[in-house]
């Protein structure tokens, strides 16, 4: 009954913010295109198109899946997990799984809104596919910074406000507000050396045909990478985490 | 001159019936049905200056509907109220300045900082002059012990020293009359014990009339003369706790042990067998038709004892058995 | 009397909530962060954007700033003083609500002075902006200016509090208000970073005559950069109306509190 309830209250919030949200960007968008000259190769309805299909994204992508582990690591209730025969990285990735699931449900309402309302592009078989494979990288790159960010509470318990932080940051420097393509030349020099644009900016640039398919081996080389890079560092941290935990009793 | 006065005190909920679902929530819309809940039902008391009440009764009896009439957080349905000649409800804050409240469930300390400062916070609030505080801070401080962990952040506290702490800030503005509700839940022995002290203190010393609501009956036992008992709203029994219990406590058991392992049909007339183990034997029976003396005769008569000891019933059990069976004056032939 | 107990109780109030503040200083560190980050990106996205595409609707990105500084600062003023009203309905849900209803202060006067870790940085860091954005923008800062944006902030921030008043007092009738309460923060704080002009007629409307979020900053805005908009046919000068529209506003959000609140006296919860 309480868990109905609060799934109820995820359906309006998050179909009802999207829908709010989607509004004002447009707005926005609109007022930016009809008082200025447009950048060359983005149109206003490719750009509002990148917004939505952000915004969609954002419905998924932004679930902490591994909360679990510093609810854990608060309560104390992780030394019982190490005693059970379970793999428990493993058991952090299906515990989120429901909640994902949950709101990918949710994306069926959304896209259907997205479509019938707003009016928005849709490419092609080979890009769409294309798309999504890499919206798939991207995910997997959001979750392992993720979990990183849930090992750091195996050292330090207050970590709400810095994961609020790195969501902003995310929004802002992984392009789902604004593509990275019209930011400044001084910005554009290191957003690229940090892995945000690999969550949103590469699957969503694909998507608008901004990133032709010549380079897709490339973007999606550069997606792996960082999915490398970061299942190392989440592998490492967690093997420390949890050599701390056994050591020391948590 | 009666210090609180109900007469009538009536409090009826009315809530809108819904049907389930959506077609149930659009139809609500439209026409509506109520369904009134009689929370309490025409009750009376009155309550001399300085008197030291227990206020019982089962869950969802209406205990708390009365205490949050008598604090002026709900307005009544009917009935009249008087609380130190002020209408809670009409007057809630002239009635709060007399009024002291616990909730033993609920703390109104500040839970990071040190019990000092809740105080001096409750003293702003209450308007408390400076001297008269500072000489209760005194007298508190003493009797319950509260010096060690003044300066203690509340979050530290053990539950019986919260408790302590709370109870001295529901004090500190000289309240006529307490409202206790459940002050001593889930405190240890000796803890319990500081509180009831405290009260009976409070009560006697200061000539505080305090209203304690309580689901343990020692509390009751070892401070309120007096009880008032409600069940579905209504009062069922008001008068002195010894009354209930030659009243109610008409049930003894005779504890025998025998010489000998009792005989399978081991029986006494006029008792009944309610428990056996090993040669010690528990009969029941009822003071009323035949008394101890005569009961232990009959079992000499018939078996061998080494030893017997009787069992009064507690409050307990008395309490237990009103709410099961109702409050029947006639039954047992109460005065009325 | 019941004034100087008052301002005796909310003195104290402030005393507590410094004390638990430094009680907490990792936690105050960290929150502050939180804060300057928030803001900080906020702008920096206005500022990416106005580089691209040098105008929204005659707003450059100086006067966008300045837009953003003055809801900041009203908002800021808000959290640090009222912030304390969105807990009402905790309160209700736990039973602490009835704490308030048996001491001898004003309900709404004691919820507003429950301590907790409230601290004024929010409201530092949002002066610091508006100086800033006030020199940078090159609002011409003359007497009219001084003595309204005082108001005008006042006026802001008595708009939230309006708010944040209507929806606590929800409470009383649901058990849960928190998604009502976060559509409405999402609707102001996203909605007020842009020219009012941008959007749909009904969306002005609402946000001028419903949730009057408009006269936070955008009235005010228009009439010290001179902007002549125009939307809706208001004329610039109604920017200098924000501490009356405040004042009705928190009014009319009063009179629904005690309507819930007598309520709530006769049904309980």
């Amino acid at each position: 009954m309480a868990r109905e309830a609060t799934y109820r209250f995820d359906v309006f919030t998050t179909v009802g913010s999207f829908v709010v949200r989607v509004y004002l960007l447009r707005m926005v968008w609109t007022a930016l295109y009809a008082h200025n000259a447009a950048p060359k190769d983005l149109s206003r309805h490719e750009i509002i198109t990148y917004s939505t299909v952000a915004l969609l994204m954002g419905i998924v992508m932004d679930i902490d899946q591994t909360r679990a582990l510093n609810d854990k690591l608060r309560d104390g209730s992780i030394a019982t997990d190490f005693m059970k025969p379970i793999n428990v990285p493993l058991y952090f990735f299906a515990d989120g799984t429901g909640e994902v699931l949950f709101h990918a449900a949710l994306l069926v309402p959304s896209v259907l809104i997205a479509l019938l309302i707003f009016h928005i592009i849709v490419p092609g078989p080979a890009v769409l596919a294309a798309f999504l494979l890499s919206f798939f990288l991207g995910y997997l790159v959001g979750f392992f910074l993720n979990f990183i960010l849930n090992c750091t509470s195996f050292w330090t318990l207050e970590i709400s406000a810095v994961q609020l932080i790195v969501t902003w940051l995310t929004d802002l420097l992984g392009g789902e507000l604004i593509p990275l393509i019209l930011f400044p030349a001084v910005l554009q020099q290191f957003i690229y050396v940090l892995p945000f644009a690999a969550m949103f900016s590469t699957p969503l640039l694909i998507y608008v045909g901004q990133i032709p398919p010549a380079r897709y081996g490339e973007v999606m080389g550069l997606q792996l990478l960082w999915i490398v890079v970061l299942g190392a560092v989440s592998a490492v941290m967690w093997r420390a985490g949890a050599r701390r935990v056994v050591v020391q009793g948590g | 001159m009666a210090i609180i006065e109900a007469a009538d005190l009536r409090k009826v909920f009315r809530r809108i019936v819904r049907q389930p679902g959506i077609a149930g929530a659009i139809g609500a819309l439209f026409s509506r049905e109520y369904e009134d809940k009689v929370a309490v039902d025409d009750v009376s008391f009155s309550l001399a200056e300085g008197e030291l009440v227990g206020y019982l009764g089962p869950n969802g009896a209406g205990k708390s509907t009365t205490i949050k009439m008598l604090t002026g957080i709900l307005v009544p349905t009917s009935g009249l109220l008087r609380v130190a000649g002020i209408v809670p409800s009409a007057h809630r804050q002239a009635n709060a300045q007399n009024i002291g409240v616990v909730f033993g469930q609920r703390s109104q300390l500040y839970w990071d900082l040190p019990l000092r400062e809740s105080f001096e916070l409750l003293r702003s609030i209450y308007d408390v002059p400076r001297d008269r505080y500072l000489q209760n801070m005194r007298h508190f401080a003493e009797i319950l012990d509260l010096e060690r962990f003044l300066d203690t952040p509340v979050r530290q506290l053990s539950l019986g020293e919260r408790m302590r702490g709370d109870f001295a800030a529901a004090m500190l503005h000289d309240p006529k009359i307490v409202y206790l509700d459940e002050p001593t839940i889930g405190l240890d022995v000796v803890a319990k014990e500081a509180i009831r002290v405290f009260i009976g203190q409070i009560n006697r010393e200061r000539g505080t009339t305090v209203i304690l609501t309580t689901h343990d009956l020692a509390d009751v036992e070892r401070l309120t003369p007096r009880i008032i008992l409600i069940d579905e709203g209504r009062v069922i029994y008001d008068g002195a706790l010894e009354r209930l219990r030659t009243e109610y406590g008409t049930h003894r058991i005779l504890v025998v042990t025998t010489v000998d392992l009792p005989p399978e049909d081991f029986a006494v007339p006029g008792a009944v067998v309610e428990g056996r183990e090993n040669n010690v034997v528990r009969l029941g029976f009822d003071r009323r038709s035949l008394t101890a003396e005569a009961l232990i005769r009959r079992v000499l008569e018939r078996y061998a004892i080494s030893d017997v000891s009787i069992i009064e019933p507690d409050i307990d059990t008395i309490v237990r058995r009103i709410y099961l069976e109702g409050y029947q004056k006639d039954a047992v032939g109460a005065p009325s | 009397m019941q004034t100087r107990r008052m301002a005796n109780v909310y003195r104290q109030y402030w005393r507590i909530n410094i004390l638990t503040t430094l009680e907490y200083r990792e936690n105050f560190l960290i929150w502050f962060l939180f804060t300057f980050i928030y803001h900080g990106t906020a702008i920096a996205s206005l500022w990416i954007v106005l580089e691209r595409f040098p105008s929204m609707n005659g707003w450059n990105f100086r006067d966008m700033f300045f837009l953003y500084a003055l809801w900041m600062v009203a908002h800021a003023l808000h959290n640090t003083f009222f912030s304390t009203v969105g807990e009402i309905p905790d309160h209700i849900r736990d039973g602490e609500f009835d704490r308030l209803l048996v001491r001898p202060l004003d309900t709404l006067f004691q919820a507003i002075a429950t301590p907790g870790q409230v601290f004024p940085d929010e409201l530092v860091l949002a002066l610091i902006t508006f100086v800033a954005a006030t020199l940078y923008s090159g609002v011409h800062v003359d007497a009219v200016f001084i003595i309204f944006v005082p108001l005008i902030v006042i006026g802001g921030a008595l708009i939230d509090l309006g708010l944040n008043l209507i929806i606590s007092t929800a409470a009383f009738w649901f058990v849960k208000v928190d998604a009502l309460r976060w559509i409405f923060i999402q609707l102001e704080q996203e909605f007020t970073r842009y020219p009012l002009s941008i959007y749909s007629r009904s969306v002005r409307l609402l946000l001028t005559f419903v949730f009057p979020f408009a006269f936070m900053n955008y009235f005010p805005a228009s009439y010290f950069l001179h902007k002549h908009e125009a939307a809706l046919g208001v004329p610039p000068a109604a920017g200098l109306l924000t501490p009356v529209i405040g004042i009705v506003f928190v009014a009319l959000a009063y009179v629904f509190w005690r309507f819930g609140l007598n309520r709530y006296q006769g049904v309980g919860h």
